[in-house]
């Protein structure tokens, strides 16, 4: 039952007189009342039928049906909320009459609208049909969030006027960094909330920020013929409007930092951002260390990123002419580099730019020399004898260390200053690994790289590469390859020998047996032999 | 009939992809393509050079009648404005259309000093800028080839490349101008941009010499190619430097920018025997051999048994048991190519060392039936283009070089590609009109403007199309 005062408290203009002993109309008149109503429609349906009293039973009995006591109330009912001018047609005593029945009865005076729209919910449903636990949930809900529209308003008021400055010294106000972050809190309340009542689209994160007020973000629109279009998500969208905003500004401050970690956080590869965020970075002066250690959980985030190293050897290029002079900071800065990078190559042994990365590193600290540099490619060499990345870094960090290499020689070319001790060590580390796996072409390479470097003849290694390969002049059952690299390096090594028979029949063997998918590279190498000066000729 | 009814339905090699095409085209990317939302112009570039080598020219002698082209005369002018939209005011083009700002950004620039300092100058961007010429090209017509740099600022294009040039030779890919570090030139250590320079220089300007028409300054050329030279790394790959591991992208980035430096203007679709890249090389049979060890037998892992399998790495490619296993028949191998030594097959490869080997003459020296076998077979995803790996899902930039390198290898009905620019050659015939006609106005500027020639371009510029009338006025 809905409470029995709201439609029936008579409000005439009689209604300081004394509370009528009269009986309530007949409750029996209309039976729907005595079931509680289903919904918020329902309840209204029934409020309308209570402000119009005997009208219900009238409709189904007709007039006559009705007891000439209701019919009296129904009348005196009619004339109580009809128009002052229907009213006055009734003589002074019938008016008398008419007030008397309807305090007497308790009859209302005025009569409630039929079928009141509720408004409709965020899913388009009518309120009206919620029911009643589910409207009082909402009304709560609305009457919380207009509490907090008007706290958020007082915030507002209370921001203008601090940045209006103090009328006078002693009754400055501030802003204090606990009201912005109450003001946040509440906002982001107030989003859900009108999300939850009208189906509104959520604010974005920035639009709820107190701290972007003042910006006015410039939406980019994508124009009606265009190429590549991506599905941004809205909070990205959102993220690129006030970048737009600050970047035309040229603003530098430490919000700008967090939107540009924002935006990273969802595409890790967008170079204006990054350099917009180093724009930041040294605008603002901030600790190198800082953006290091932040650096580091997102690199770890974002293994195949490229911008991250980047901007990783831009912040070492600003930072380092602070701590040229200090040999222990830079050792400092070397150890927790080392240990950073092997934490995420074990997490991706071959990630090109961290190799890329650590190679600058080497030459902008010069760790050439450093034990813990050769210590690390001894140990991923051991993890993955296959990893290329691994004995490429070694090959630099070896023979490019100025202590011991002539400035500008090339990689492929001879360096006489290359220590014949180092070039020794270096080869039998090589050889010792191509035992592990043969058909494995990376200690291959090294090794001939090794020998071009120190000078070597590559007929120095003859007997360790035969001892990968038998019965090669067979041709027959007996011949058995273990290594094409090896039959590879063979027939250099014959051509070196000024054998080209020899030479002649390796390349032979390999086209037409152990690496037929090579066969127009093979081919190639034999052409190379038959001329005097040999490739330099065959190439042109 | 019934027996070859299999056969008859599959879809053709050009029908299968230009339905991928078409659904790139014609749809926003998924979500997934967001990381590249700052190279969105390098999107485009693969979408319409597919599309490009995917339809041929029909011959003059087909009495067929041709479909109606995928992306319409109308389209392609709007698409044109659409990529001149993102021309920086000083010169080059932003990648990221989302961060375009409109032209009243500009107002208080003095435009012929570029003064104050360029603002947003970050923006603009050497791989937006390659990108969007080579769109230019790829989107005009044949008869209206001239045309197609029409609304490109040559000079300051130029001019802001020369400024990212580093002191030691190399490229960076923006300019930005940091707190107190003054201009910086933004992106890494990466041959990839020493590679777009020399196309950008190649389109724009050649080897224009001081006192000749439209010329403009360079950039130091012989600074580059030493950069370059340099670094070639021990077993005779490229790498970004020689202090870093060779990759097959950047061993294309460096032959094709070698012989970009001096490729003639006029009738350079000839090969053209490139005096810097085939003499000064260090190592030439040395990077010949490392090319040519990109190619491998590609062995299907094995199917996964209810116990997780050690032996399938990830990391390296998979290795026979016997070395004899690799004997396999030509006529059923599948041979794939990988960017590193004992790395992973990836579609993307086939085009940088295929396209590599091209660029020297040597495209015989891959294995290129098994080749072809292998992306049809392993690499093409049945809704039409290639995917990174083999059963990964299609994406624009592998299924853009698996086409390419399909045609470089001379496939059937598609377009004939110059390996060197990436593009099909009709496309590259276009860029030489172009450029012409755009050296040519470069002579006639500070000339008194032909009242007509202004019409043409108003004209141009409003119908994308030469008024009847004007033949009137010019006779």
């Amino acid at each position: 039952m809905p409470p029995k005062g709201k439609a029936q408290k008579p409000k005439g203009p009689e209604t300081s007189k004394a509370p009528s002993t009269a009986p309530a109309p007949q409750q029996a008149a209309s039976p729907a009342l005595s079931a509680p109503p289903a919904n918020v429609k329902q309840r209204s349906q029934q409020r309308f039928d209570e402000s119009r009293p005997y009208e219900v039973a009238r409709q189904k009995v007709g007039l006559s049906g009705l007891s000439p006591a209701e019919q009296v109330g129904w009348i005196s009912a009619r004339f109580a909320r009809s128009n002052a001018v229907a009213r006055s047609r009734l003589g002074p005593k019938s008016q008398r009459e008419l007030w008397r029945h309807v305090n007497e009865a308790n009859l209302p005076v005025r009569a409630l609208k039929k079928d009141p729209f509720w408004g409709r919910d965020r899913n388009g449903r009518d309120v009206g049909e919620y029911n009643l636990a589910q409207f009082d949930d909402r009304t709560a809900k609305r009457i919380a969030l207009t509490a907090l529209e008007v706290s958020s308003r007082a915030f507002g008021d209370l921001r203008e006027r601090a940045n209006r400055g103090p009328r006078d010294e002693t009754s400055g106000l501030v802003v204090t960094e606990t009201e912005v972050q109450e003001e946040r809190v509440r906002r982001a309340s107030m989003a859900t909330l009108r999300k939850e009542l009208y189906g509104e689209k959520m604010t974005g994160k920035l639009a709820q920020d107190p701290e972007w007020d003042d910006v006015e973000p410039i939406p980019y629109e994508e124009p009606a013929v265009a190429l590549a279009a991506i599905a941004y998500p809205e909070e990205y969208a959102e993220a690129i409007s006030y970048l737009r905003a600050v970047m035309q500004k040229k603003e530098c401050s430490p919000r700008c930092l967090r939107l540009t970690e924002h935006i990273i956080s969802m595409n890790p590869s967008h170079y204006t951002v990054w350099l917009y965020r180093a724009s930041n970075i040294f605008a603002l002066k901030l600790p190198f260390l800082d953006e290091l250690n932040w650096l580091n959980s997102v690199a770890l985030e974002n293994l195949k990123n490229y911008q991250i190293w980047h901007h990783r050897h831009l912040l070492i290029e600003n930072y380092y002419p602070k701590i040229a002079d200090s040999p222990s900071a830079i050792a400092d800065l070397a150890a927790s580099e080392q240990e950073f990078l092997a934490t995420i190559l074990a997490e991706d042994t071959k990630n090109y730019h961290v190799w890329s990365y650590r190679s600058y590193l080497v030459s902008k600290l010069g760790l050439w020399g450093n034990a813990d540099e050769l210590a690390a490619m001894e140990s991923m060499i051991r993890d993955d004898v296959r990893n290329n990345s691994a004995w490429s870094h070694r090959f630099y960090i070896i023979f490019s260390n100025p202590e011991h290499s002539t400035p500008g020689t090339a990689s492929t070319e001879p360096d006489p200053r290359a220590p014949p001790d180092i070039v020794d060590r270096e080869i039998q580390f090589a050889q010792d690994r191509i035992y592990l796996a043969p058909q494995n072409q990376s200690p291959w390479i090294y090794l001939r790289g090794v020998l071009v470097k120190g000078g070597r003849k590559l007929a120095s290694v003859e007997k360790f590469v035969e001892e990968f390969i038998t019965g090669l002049e067979e041709q027959g059952s007996k011949e058995d390859i273990q290594s094409t690299h090896a039959l590879d390096l063979l027939a250099e090594i014959y051509a070196e020998k000024g054998d080209k028979k020899k030479a002649d029949l390796c390349l032979r063997r390999l086209g037409d047996k152990w690496d037929r998918i090579r066969v127009g590279y093979w081919e190639w190498r034999r052409k190379c032999l038959g001329t005097p000066g040999g490739e330099v000729v065959a190439q042109a | 009939m019934v027996a070859g009814a299999d056969t008859a339905a599959e879809p053709s090699l050009n029908e299968k992809h230009l339905k991928y095409w078409t659904m790139c085209l014609q749809y926003p990317l998924p979500q997934i393509y967001l990381a590249n939302e700052s190279n969105r112009m390098a999107l485009a570039y693969f979408i319409v050079n597919s599309i490009s080598i995917l339809t041929p020219s029909p011959s003059p002698s087909s009495a067929q009648p041709q479909p109606p082209p995928l992306i319409s005369p109308v389209e392609r002018r709007a698409l044109r404005e659409w990529v001149l939209s993102h021309q920086h005011a000083a010169g080059g083009f932003c990648g990221t259309s989302s961060l375009l700002f409109p032209l009243r950004d500009y107002e208080e620039w003095d435009f012929e000093e570029q003064k104050p300092t360029p603002e947003h100058s970050g923006l603009a961007n050497i791989a937006a800028t390659v990108f969007s010429l080579l769109i230019l090209a790829l989107l005009a017509d044949d008869d209206e080839a001239e045309l197609a740099f029409n609304g490109v600022d040559r000079v300051k294009t130029l001019r802001w490349l020369r400024k990212l040039q580093r002191e030691d030779g190399s490229f960076g890919e923006s300019l930005m101008n940091l707190p107190g570090r003054g201009w910086f030139v933004g992106g890494g250590y990466d041959g990839r941009y020493c590679y777009i320079a020399t196309v950008i220089r190649w389109i724009l300007r050649g080897d224009l010499k001081e006192g000749e028409l439209g010329w403009v300054e360079d950039f130091d050329t012989e600074r580059l190619a030493k950069y370059i030279l340099n670094s070639q790394t021990y077993d005779g790959g490229f790498a970004g430097s020689s202090a870093d591991e060779p990759h097959a992208g950047y061993a294309y980035c460096a032959i094709s920018a070698l012989s970009l430096l001096d490729r003639p203007q006029e009738n350079s679709i000839a090969a053209h025997p490139s005096k810097i890249l085939h003499s000064r090389i260090r190592d030439m049979p040395g990077l010949i051999h490392w090319l040519a060890s990109r190619q491998f037998v590609y062995l299907k892992p094995k199917e996964r048994a209810e116990t997780f399998d050690e032996d399938d790495d990830p990391v390296n490619y998979l290795l026979p048991e016997e070395l004899s296993d690799l004997t396999l028949d030509e006529n059923i191998r599948h041979v794939g190519f990988n960017g590193r030594s004992n790395k992973v097959a990836d579609t993307c490869y086939c085009w940088w060392v295929g396209a590599a080997l091209a660029n020297l003459g040597k495209v015989d020296m891959i294995d290129q039936k098994s080749t072809r076998r292998f992306l049809l077979e392993r690499m093409q995803h049945k809704i039409g283009g290639f995917g990174k790996f083999p059963g990964s899902p299609p994406d624009v930039y592998h299924a853009c070089f698996g086409t390419a390198i399909l045609a470089v290898m001379g496939e059937p009905g598609l377009k004939e590609c110059d390996s060197s620019l990436a593009i099909p050659v009709d496309a590259v015939r276009r860029i030489e009109r172009a450029r012409r006609a755009l050296l040519k106005r470069a002579n006639e500027e500070g000339q008194p403007v032909s009242l007509a020639s202004e019409i043409l371009d108003m004209g141009l510029s409003i119908r994308g199309e030469k008024p009847a009338w004007l033949t009137v006025v010019e006779g």
